[in-house]
């Protein structure tokens, strides 16, 4: 009889950690909650609203600051000064890394070891970015290319690379030999193994590993300030840009935060199942 | 069995290129430009241009071009080497000094707390939560969220006057030292949910075998977790560690948007400092040499993460 007494002491306790789990949760999602929440207030309710700032029980919501902020064309260009940067930076970083993986999963190479030149990819990773900006800074304007969409997808692919190639390195090398190697014997070149079985074979996580460095690249932002001043602002720089000649006016804050979080937030829940292997650069598959 | 092929230095070829030409040559651009004075100046100088017509043809008076006195602005950059100065002058900057103790403390109050409130997350949502992979991924939502807008966010979160925190009656952002502890909460908000995911995959590996084996011993929950679980995850908790470290030197954004480095320079990290040395003040010499200053302390920690990590990229 002291099992089953035993089994709903443990269901009490899980329950009891289901709550504070839901508790937690909730305390992690309140900043975002709460920019959400200024950005359906008057200017007026943004100092009065009582408790947790929700809408019809605290104050009336709103779509005022919305209709007023998406659609000035600052905000319509620096989203798509965004999307472009990302896209072409994604891309960039995915033609150059993919390669790049399969070579480091599939050869060997014998005078610089496999792991070195893996771990030589990814050490650029954690470099600080203020290192190498001031000679970007003037090999850009050397170039004329400041305040480019150009300047920036160069940058940012660079940046991202390491995540291309730890990702999809161990992608290739979860993916069964033998299918490259029957193409191989059937008398298809390394290319053609690798452009018609193994790439299309790691094409989701192709897919998810573009869509995680395209966030990364959208979230970017000392780079972003420190290259464009005009024509190719993207959206962290013209939300530090509005404070600058605005101040902080909170309940237009709340839109322009939320056009910057919400679509790398989507994409961080799209692809979800490689995010910890990405970030610990391999060291865990999670 | 790995292949051999002569083609497979095509396959890597365009990455090491590119690498070296946007990694390794701005480093070494960098380290030049660290022995050198660097001074942007402006000069203004008058020169007289003949007047052109709309097809673009200078216009003619008394069958002379026509003139007209023009000032053009050029920015004039002259480089001086002088040797190790920049070096010298940074170690005894009290503005580096400064950010570098800025720095320190906000390593020291965000990472441990960071890594320590991972665990403790990853130990909850070890049990049999009901929901869990919903409140996982809600979890994940902090480390996507664009820094420099949460540190806006965060800004108005913070705001001492009808703010949500103002009940509290904490100087959050007016008293240099509770600004520097606000600073570090919001990356403790941003970065807590990687360690805890990070320490939930290593929890989630370990397997039942060991509880059970535990237990037969009569270990209690308290032995369970400093014996066995602590001993086992040490190696988890040293590579979250290592990347935490060398991410928060990093810390830029969110001081930026939520206090500019204030109030006075009581927020201003490390690289906050370079920055502004180098692309508000062009000072770019100086900054080439901080930001030297900086690489030393990230090599150190990178060293010690691909030494631990250098069998699994076998």
């Amino acid at each position: 009889m002291a099992e089953p007494a035993a089994r709903r002491g443990a269901s009490l306790a899980d329950g009891l950690a289901s709550l504070a789990a839901v508790l937690v949760a909730f305390v992690f999602l309140f900043p975002i909650y709460w920019a959400f929440s200024q950005s359906l207030r008057n200017p007026l309710d943004t100092f009065t609203v009582a408790g947790f700032g929700i809408p019809w029980v605290n104050f009336t919501p709103t779509l005022a600051n919305w209709i007023d902020q998406v659609g000035t064309p600052e905000t319509l260009r620096s989203l798509a000064n965004s999307t472009i940067v990302a896209s072409g930076a994604a891309a960039l970083a995915l033609l150059l890394g993919t390669p790049a993986a399969y070579a480091v999963a599939r050869f060997r190479f014998a005078r610089w070891k496999n792991r070195d030149i893996t771990i030589w990819f990814l050490s650029q990773r954690v470099l600080p970015p203020v290192a190498t900006v001031v000679p970007f800074y003037l090999v850009m304007r050397a170039l004329g290319l400041l305040d480019t969409h150009l300047a920036l997808i160069l940058v940012n692919a660079t940046f991202v690379l390491p995540f291309v190639v730890v990702i999809l390195r161990q992608t290739f090398l979860d993916l069964p030999l033998e299918l490259e190697e029957a193409a191989l014997v059937d008398g298809a070149s390394h290319w053609g193994a690798f452009w018609r079985i193994a790439l299309p074979l790691a094409a989701p996580t192709l897919a998810a590993t573009g869509l995680i460095v395209f966030a990364f690249t959208w979230n970017e932002f000392l780079f972003a300030v420190a290259l464009s001043s005009r024509n190719a602002i993207t959206v962290p720089v013209h939300i530090a840009g509005a404070v600058d000649t605005r101040g902080v006016q909170f309940w237009f804050m709340g839109v322009r935060a939320m056009t910057a979080i919400v679509p790398p937030v989507l994409i961080a829940l799209l692809a979800q199942r490689y995010i910890v292997r990405g970030l610990t650069l391999g060291a865990v598959k999670g | 069995m790995r292949w051999t092929g002569r083609i497979r230095f095509l396959f890597l070829a365009p990455a090491v290129l590119w690498v070296l030409a946007f990694t390794v040559f701005p480093l070494g651009y960098s380290l030049y430009l660290a022995f050198f004075k660097v001074e942007q100046k402006v000069e203004i100088k008058r020169v007289q241009q003949p007047v052109l017509d709309d097809q673009g043809r200078p216009l003619l008076e008394d069958g002379q071009p026509k003139l007209r006195n023009v000032v053009l602005r050029e920015t004039v950059t002259t480089t001086t080497f002088i040797g190790l100065d920049n070096f010298r002058r940074l170690l005894a900057d009290p503005q580096v000094a400064d950010a570098v103790r800025v720095t320190l403390v906000f390593l020291l109050l965000a990472v441990p707390a960071e890594i320590g409130l991972g665990f403790l997350l990853a130990l909850l949502f070890n049990r049999r939560i009901m929901g869990r992979s919903v409140l996982r991924a809600a979890m994940i939502l902090p480390i996507f969220a664009t820094p420099l807008a949460v540190g806006y966010v965060f800004f108005t979160i913070f705001y001492e006057v009808g703010g949500p925190l103002a009940w509290t009656g904490i100087p959050w952002l007016s008293n240099p030292t509770w600004a520097l502890v606000s600073v570090a909460l919001v990356d403790i908000w941003q970065w807590t949910p990687f360690c805890f995911l990070v320490i939930l995959a290593a929890l989630q590996a370990v397997p039942d075998d060991l509880y059970e084996a535990a237990r037969i011993d009569g270990a209690s929950n308290w032995d369970l977790l400093t014996k066995v679980l602590v001993p086992l995850l040490t190696p988890t908790f040293v590579i979250v560690l290592l990347i935490r470290l060398a991410e928060a030197l990093k810390l830029f954004d969110i001081p930026f948007a939520m206090t500019g480095g204030g109030p006075g320079t009581a927020t201003q990290p490390y690289s906050m400092l370079a920055f502004r040395t180098g692309l508000r003040f062009f000072d770019l010499g100086y900054a080439s040499a901080m930001a030297y200053g900086l690489l030393a302390v990230v090599m150190v920690v990178i060293t010690l993460f691909f030494r631990r990590m250098r069998e699994s990229y076998g």
